[in-house]
């Protein structure tokens, strides 16, 4: 099935115009052109969405000017496979830039678990991280 | 993106069955520009070899060199869209809609606001009737949602709300406060995971009769209002109540599960309990004139009927070969033949049947073995009890349980542990038929609390 990204961001409450906040639920009277009132034919119903929750933007991390001589972390969020993916960049590093140091750790939790004692070792000795990844 | 707040540039890698879902939580989440780099799906089959020549190809969403693109996230100067900070809120359009009935039905179907059938439109007098079956305030916040904890953030909603997804899915005012309290627990009836989860709800107490509920013959099936509408709710109001089921994005259940229709709602027999049964919301806290409604989680259920021995026999056979082999939690529905038979054996309550099964269920040997390379090692250094496990053979059923209460993953460290095997007595007494699942017991709540 072709997933249109716009509309099912727009079923969800987000506008795909990068969350500017513009309504896009549109409707149906109107999106025909038609009045919103209740005439000929016509009922009115309500809306049963729930309230989804503001959405704080959240500014990215500075990048870094080059990869050369720093420590990037590898980190698996536990998916069967990503240990020996990861491994594999690694690997590429070794060869493409090896000034690059890698460390590969596992990350507790699971997919959606914390894991604030990894995350302060990378703030500590890192200087960028990859993950993987979905299945 | 925990370590973007930090500080530290990453670049998360996704398989690219899960592009949709990985930018919408990145949105949702405050981070619309994160710089996601995709592989092809899946990837847990391949080998190391092919895992590299991956590295060497490209993004599939880009078209550009995949290694590029990871080095880029991480040191490619940020834009001004990707240092933005504020709030936005979501809308999710206007109070009301107008048009022909006809053409509501085709909106709110193309909308994913149902289930695919058709709705009675929840126009605003019916709504007002729904909210007769609950003295709460309309503006009272119910409780939130996710689609799935921890991905997604959790939507909140009101008494109205709820009551507009019960009229859609063609529930009486009566019912209301059955939808309110399951509304109230912000458990999803449709949960997100590609294992396609399904749910069940088993209402307890006397508000079962005040509405008519089917717990005799078919009451897993459609032939009852009450249950069938309860049910249908949960499935519209998660839709709706928490923005989840939208495949490819809050639903990635890959068969999906038929189950989510009506997430088998029905009730206990309790009438039919054998002496010295308690009802199920008894056995969890509550009293047996309090109405509840308990939910359960879980995949599938297998209906059976073996007349060669006594049933708690049975059912004890059954666990050892009932093949789930990641789960371990199980929940029998027995008709109530089927529990009479086993009081008849000498089990005077659930709890002493459950101990029974515990005590008595075993673990085939190939799936004993196919995660313990530590216990292998010693078993083949002749190390007890491994080692006669091993001489034991590779058709042997291993005198080694997998139903001893344990912790789930995510638990509170000091909640108590739950049992694994849960069980309920529903059914018509037509034959002596009974039902097991790798169902898991989730929660039990008030519906007294919402009438």
């Amino acid at each position: 099935m072709k997933i249109n990204r716009r509309k099912l961001l727009s079923l969800m409450g987000i506008s795909p115009v990068v969350l500017a906040g513009v309504p896009t639920f549109a409707d149906p009277a109107k999106k025909r052109g038609a009045r919103a009132s209740v005439d000929s034919g016509k009922i009115e119903v309500l809306n049963p969405r729930g309230f989804p929750p503001a959405i704080q933007l959240i500014p990215m991390a500075p990048r870094v000017a080059s990869l050369d001589g720093k420590t990037v972390y590898l980190v698996s969020d536990g998916f069967e496979g990503a240990d020996r993916f990861l491994n594999q960049i690694a690997v590429w590093f070794s060869k493409n830039m090896p000034s690059v140091k890698t460390i590969y750790r596992l990350k507790a939790g699971g997919l959606a678990g914390d894991d604030p004692k990894l995350w302060a070792e990378i703030k500590a000795n890192g200087a960028a991280m990859i993950m993987a990844y979905g299945h | 993106m925990t370590v973007e707040k930090l500080g530290i540039p990453t670049a998360p890698i996704v398989t690219i069955a899960f592009e949709q879902l990985a930018k919408t939580n990145a949105a949702q989440r405050g981070m619309p520009h994160e710089r996601i780099c995709f592989v092809p799906h899946p990837m847990t089959n391949k080998s190391d070899a092919e895992m590299y020549q991956v590295l060497l190809g490209n993004d599939p969403v880009t078209g550009k060199p995949f290694m590029k693109e990871v080095i880029d996230a991480l040191t490619v100067p940020l834009t001004a869209e990707e240092k933005a900070t504020g709030e936005t809120r979501p809308s999710t359009g206007p109070a009301t809609f107008s048009d022909t009935p006809e053409n509501l039905q085709r909106f709110f179907a193309d909308n994913n606001m149902t289930d695919f059938q058709p709705i009675i439109l929840p126009t605003d007098d019916k709504v007002e009737a729904m909210l007769k079956g609950t003295s709460h305030s309309p503006d009272e916040i119910v409780g939130k949602m996710s689609a799935a904890h921890g991905a997604f953030p959790e939507w909140s909603y009101n008494v109205r709300q709820v009551a507009i997804n019960a009229v859609m899915a063609g529930a009486q005012p009566e019912f209301f406060p059955a939808i309110l309290a399951i509304a109230s627990t912000g458990q999803p009836a449709l949960f997100s995971s590609t294992s396609s989860f399904a749910r069940m709800a088993v209402v307890n107490g006397p508000f079962r009769d005040k509405i008519k509920m089917n717990y005799g013959i078919g009451a897993l099936g459609p032939f009852n209002d009450a249950n069938a509408t309860i049910g249908r709710a949960w499935t519209i109001l998660t839709k709706n109540l928490a923005g989840a089921g939208l495949p490819g994005m809050t639903y990635m259940g890959t068969t999906g599960t038929n189950f989510n229709y009506n997430n088998m709602c029905c009730a206990e027999t309790e009438d039919k309990l054998p002496d010295g049964w308690q009802p199920l919301h008894v056995r969890h806290g509550f009293k047996p004139t309090d109405s509840t409604v308990t939910i359960f989680t879980g995949w599938s259920l297998t209906n059976v009927c073996y007349f060669g021995l006594p049933y708690h026999e049975m059912i004890n056979h059954w666990l050892t070969h009932y093949f789930s082999t990641n789960n371990a939690s199980v929940t029998l529905v027995l008709d109530p033949t089927v529990a009479a038979d086993v009081k008849r054996h000498g089990y005077d309550s659930p709890d002493a049947f459950r101990e029974y099964l515990v005590k008595n269920s075993k673990t085939p040997a190939w799936l004993y073995w196919q995660r313990r390379d530590k216990e292998m090692e010693q078993a083949k250094q002749g190390v007890e009890p491994y080692a006669s496990y091993l001489k034991m053979g590779p058709d042997a059923d291993i005198p080694v349980t997998r139903f001893e209460p344990r912790r789930f993953p995510g638990m509170p460290a000091d909640a108590p542990l739950p049992n694994t095997i849960e069980m309920f007595v529903m059914g018509g007494e037509t034959n002596t038929y009974w039902l097991g699942g790798d169902f898991r017991y989730t929660l039990t709540t008030s519906i007294d609390k919402w009438a």
